[in-house]
């Protein structure tokens, strides 16, 4: 018997949290939702519940379907069926990052949508949604990297601080960085080097974490 | 495949309080054994790394003639692997389970698989969150024996069951075993578990395997012998006994290659003898464990 069961761990593990995608999705939908209705305040409240919704899934995620996995002692019986440690993360890498990706893309989409139709912010500030949206998916990628190698609540939670309060700091930077505040101003979405700088940094912290993760837990000895 | 299930040579593994020393083991195909072994003995290290959970240090692993860990995806399809330890999913049904194995394995017989649902009282519906310890137990082996496996590994699986549960649960095994063709590898402290359903017994004890041996030829070769010594005498250790304890004028002996002539040389140097008792599998696996660690210059209690 040759086949792969990494796809049967891929499917159970999104079939077991389905209600952490949608409940996520939902909220970041209401929120948009509020965004597109309400006035200049009830846009703001509004984006800063999509945001918590995405930093809530980037939280939650790793925290039920890899920490609890093994504080609940699921993964000795998983680890029972035909799958080496390398096969387990690479099914949890691509589950979990199915399931962040399903509100992600959703709210992402959304967003930049609602800014070119509704209009309550200038058409200049699609760039930088997407780079404030993108840090919770960098968060995210760090947590579920410390939650599948350091195998413990505390480096989980310990992930999920540092990369909490990150976001401010990212975002201060942002807005501290001479020129760019005006390009958001303005009402056509400018991509400059620095801007595509900055997103091509968070997509090599998402594709570095993931890499790091990988190969760490392949050269793990003692996995139970 | 050389007829072996499985074949440990050497098989080494060093924690910071704990090492398994260089142990050699081997299952011939088609039988029962038991591993026996107090807590933190090295039972559940060697069954891990035997299903690849853990890398030795030293040492190979062959597991259905597939050397682990390096080719445990191939051999865990023909394993069934249940521990103590081992947890389904809570907020799932036991039918949920079962489906989601079944969908792995083109070996799943579901006909046999609902028939032990009714022996074990389970019902599909049923959420594991809401099972007692006994039923989840019983979820668990029935979700390793539909897959067919042609070796059991079980790792103290009848840990914390009341006696009916226990019962149950042995009694499966005891039917499972009637497949010559299917090995199994039964771990535990409780000696009167395996007893009744092995046909060799492995004694572990401090990462060291102390005794291997069919289980007839332990019950056969280890006695209990009570003599009655002349006063101021002191019993020798003779070949075959491993243990005297001699209070005043009562002695004990423990023998683990016991032959009618023993009694014969200890009368002809004055003593009498008493009684000569069988052991019961748990009074040889302490007899055989206090050596050990005596062997190993450990002081053991009297």
């Amino acid at each position: 018997m040759t086949r792969s069961v990494t796809w049967d761990l891929v499917k159970k593990d999104w079939w077991l949290y389905r209600l952490h995608i949608v409940i996520s999705t939902a909220a970041g939908v209401a929120a948009l939702g509020l965004c597109f209705k309400g006035g200049e305040v009830a846009g703001v409240i509004g984006a800063v519940w999509i945001f918590t919704a995405l930093v809530i899934v980037a939280c939650m995620l790793p925290m039920s379907a890899i920490v609890n996995e093994r504080k609940k002692q699921h993964l000795p019986f998983v680890m029972s069926l035909p799958v080496s440690v390398r096969e387990y993360t690479a099914a949890k890498l691509v589950s979990s990052v199915g399931m962040f990706l399903m509100p992600w893309l959703v709210l992402v989409a959304a967003t930049v949508a609602l800014i070119e139709v509704r209009g309550f912010l200038p058409k200049g500030s699609i760039p930088f949604a997407v780079i404030v949206l993108l840090l919770p998916f960098v968060g995210f990628c760090l947590i579920t990297g410390s939650a599948l190698v350091g195998e413990s609540e505390g480096w989980t939670i310990a992930a999920t601080v540092a990369c909490n309060s990150s976001y401010w700091l990212a975002w201060f930077l942002i807005a501290r960085t001479p020129g760019l505040m005006e390009l958001a101003k303005g009402n056509t979405p400018v991509w400059n080097g620095q801007l595509l700088w900055i997103v091509a940094g968070e997509l090599g912290v998402i594709a570095g974490s993931l890499g790091l993760t990988f190969l760490l837990q392949s050269r793990k000895r003692d996995f139970i | 495949m050389n007829g072996l299930a499985i074949d440990l040579r050497g098989v080494g593994k060093k924690y910071k309080f704990f090492s398994l020393n260089r142990i050699h083991l081997q299952v011939p195909e088609g039988q029962i054994m038991g591993l026996i072994g107090p807590n933190g003995a090295g039972k559940s290290t060697t069954i891990r790394i035997l299903m690849g959970l853990v890398h030795q240090d030293c040492g190979e692993a062959f597991v259905l003639g597939r050397r682990m860990p390096d080719e445990q995806i191939a051999a865990k399809w023909d394993i069934g692997f249940a521990s103590e330890d081992m947890r389904l999913y809570d907020a799932m049904t036991v039918g949920w389970h079962l489906r989601f194995i079944a969908s792995m394995f083109p070996g799943w017989d579901n006909a046999y698989a609902q028939v032990l649902l009714k022996r074990f009282g389970l019902q599909a519906e049923q959420v594991v969150r809401g099972l007692s310890h006994g039923q989840r137990v019983k979820a668990m082996l029935l979700l390793v024996l539909a897959r067919k496996p042609k070796l059991l590994v079980l790792d103290e699986p009848t840990t914390g069951l009341d006696p009916v549960a226990r019962h149950e649960v042995l009694r499966e095994l005891t039917a499972v075993m009637k497949d010559e063709g299917r090995t199994i590898l039964f771990s535990s402290h409780n000696t009167h578990d395996v007893e009744q359903i092995s046909d060799t017994i492995t004694f572990i004890d401090r990462g060291r395997i102390i005794d291997s041996m069919d289980k007839e030829m332990y019950l056969d070769r280890w006695r209990r012998l009570r003599l009655e010594v002349p006063s101021g005498e002191r019993l020798p250790a003779l070949p075959g006994i491993i243990g005297v304890r001699q209070e005043g004028r009562l002695a004990i002996l423990t023998a683990n290659a016991f032959e009618p002539g023993l009694a014969n040389e200890y009368e002809s140097r004055g003593a009498r003898v008493q009684a000569i008792e069988t052991m019961t599998l748990e009074e040889i696996f302490v007899a055989n464990v206090e050596r050990s660690r005596v062997d190993c210059g450990e002081e053991v209690e009297a």
